[in-house]
């Protein structure tokens, strides 16, 4: 009887020390059956490569490149700019505004960026090709070794040409912008003379650092540097026509927007 | 002298051969130089009794029935949609990468996504103003297109043509050489036409040293210009 204890303990010793082989054995036979239980995001960036559709990560709503309180102080030229415009988000919010984009004028860049809708990266012999899903718009960025013009005509999207800076850095610099765009939902504007500097860090398979500067002198007494932000991949995803049509827009809003609207509280 | 006179005349050099299946480039349709319809009123079968109650109630601004006040979608920047905005004078490119062929169009920075990795055509895409498509190499030199999925709200043309939801297009682009492409089109829509409506045959021609600009309809900038000048212009229609 005084070895019956000895012997039990050393069943249960021996038991247990089975026990945790067979445990670490499972787990280490199931880490090899699925390697990327540990979430995709741990595989690494392919090398100067963007392809994919990819969503910003920021409030869901349309957002402004950066928060009010911390935008530059504006020039005179771009103050008298911002006074006259009645958005429709921010302290200034009101209905009845003159968002150009509430009548389905372009949203333009980098406005753009700053939506909840996705975009696509698709890499092009000497272009890489920008898609937004918001308002079916697109811009190349020119990977030609070509330089960015010094006079090139206004338009919504503005002209860019891109490189890599390294093997997970893609560098974007443009310039050539109307000056009919907002900034953001609150009505900053900016000159023909902004350009705007791009960085897509791609950290990982499915992530992208970004970051963004708009140099604006004749608008703003300092570059306006964005915080960063965060993209993700949605692989197995396309993007969708979503054009903005100002005929159905206008219905929209005759039928249901502006009688829903409230009435601004002094 | 016929002689003379034909030697100071030498014969244009011809295209080098069309590289293999590549449409990449920039292209131009070589029409009158306007917009056009889909096909010429005389090559438009007979329409179906939902279609021409359509037909009927459109205003063109072109056409036999013109009319100033008309309700053409694209007067308000209404996307022009697909296959209308293939047949305007301003250019389209062809931009090939893995999986797709993009086909952008110069008029209002439009572009469609022409799938090229061996998924079916759907038959429950949802209607949009370009449509679905999907694409193969036929031969080396033709690439065949078919299309599907597309909004009634778009016309074929700018005199009022309309389509169903059902319509299906099929297009070829035949790169016969270097700098041309010969580009046929037929749409089968029976909702709306007794018979397929096939184009004529067009052809476009490569345009190497251009590229596209940005060309976008501006609903406040286009609605300005009615106002003030497309509409006061246009003459009353005979009677």
């Amino acid at each position: 009887m005084r070895n019956r204890p000895q012997s039990l303990l050393k069943y249960l010793l021996a038991f247990s020390t089975v026990a945790l082989v067979f445990a670490i054995a499972a787990q280490a036979q199931s880490a090899l059956q699925q390697p990327a239980t540990k979430s995709a995001s741990s595989q690494p960036a392919p090398k100067r490569d963007l392809t994919g559709v990819w969503q910003y990560q920021g409030s869901g709503g349309a957002d402004s490149m950066t928060a009010d309180k911390d935008m530059p102080p504006m020039t005179p030229w771009a103050k008298a700019k911002f006074d006259a415009e009645k958005p429709g988000y921010g302290p200034r919010g009101a209905p009845g505004g003159n968002d150009p984009i509430l009548q389905c004028d372009p949203i333009g860049f980098p406005r753009i960026m700053f939506m909840p809708t996705p975009h696509e990266f698709v890499q092009a012999p000497g272009r890489v090709l920008q898609f937004w899903e918001r308002e079916h718009e697109w811009r190349p960025i020119w990977t030609d070794g070509r330089a960015l013009p010094t006079d090139a005509d206004p338009t919504w999207y503005g002209y860019a040409v891109g490189h890599w800076e390294s093997d997970d850095t893609f560098f974007v610099e443009s310039t050539g912008f109307n000056e009919k765009t907002w900034l953001g939902p609150t009505g900053f504007p900016h000159s023909e003379g902004m350009r705007v500097v791009e960085r897509y860090h791609r950290v990982d398979h499915d992530t992208i650092l970004y970051d963004m500067t708009v140099t604006d002198p004749m608008a703003y007494t300092k570059p306006i540097v964005a915080p960063q932000r965060i993209l993700k991949l949605k692989p197995h995803e396309e993007i969708e026509e979503q054009p903005c049509v100002w005929s159905q827009e206008n219905e929209f809003a005759q039928r249901i927007r502006n009688p829903a609207t409230p009435k601004p509280v002094k | 002298m016929a002689t003379h006179v034909a030697a100071q005349q030498p014969a244009p050099k011809p295209a080098p051969p069309a590289p293999k299946r590549d449409l990449s480039g920039l292209w131009h349709y070589e029409g009158t130089g306007a917009s056009e319809p889909i096909a010429p009123d005389n090559l438009i079968p007979p329409m179906t009794p939902w279609a021409q109650a359509r037909f009927d109630a459109e205003r063109p601004g072109f056409g036999p029935r013109r009319a100033p006040g008309g309700n053409d979608p694209i007067l308000q920047c209404d996307p022009m949609g697909f296959p209308r905005v293939m047949f305007l004078n301003t250019p389209f490119e062809f931009v090939q990468v893995a999986g797709r062929v993009i086909q952008f169009f110069e008029h209002e920075h439009e572009y469609r996504s022409i799938w090229t990795d061996g998924r079916p055509l759907p038959t429950d895409a949802d209607p949009t103003w370009y449509g679905y498509a999907i694409g193969h190499w036929e031969s080396d030199d033709t690439f065949v297109v078919e299309s599907t999925g597309f909004r009634d709200s778009t016309w074929l043309g700018s005199s009022g043509y309309p389509h169903s939801e059902n319509m299906r297009v099929i297009e070829r682009y035949q790169r016969a050489d270097h700098d041309t492409i010969l580009y046929d089109i037929t749409i089968i829509d029976p909702m709306a036409y007794t018979q397929p409506i096939v184009g004529p045959h067009r052809i476009l021609k490569l345009r190497p040293r251009d590229e596209m600009v940005e060309e976008i309809c501006v609903p406040s900038e286009e609605k300005s210009f009615a106002d003030r000048v497309a509409e006061p212009a246009m003459q009353k229609p005979a009677r």
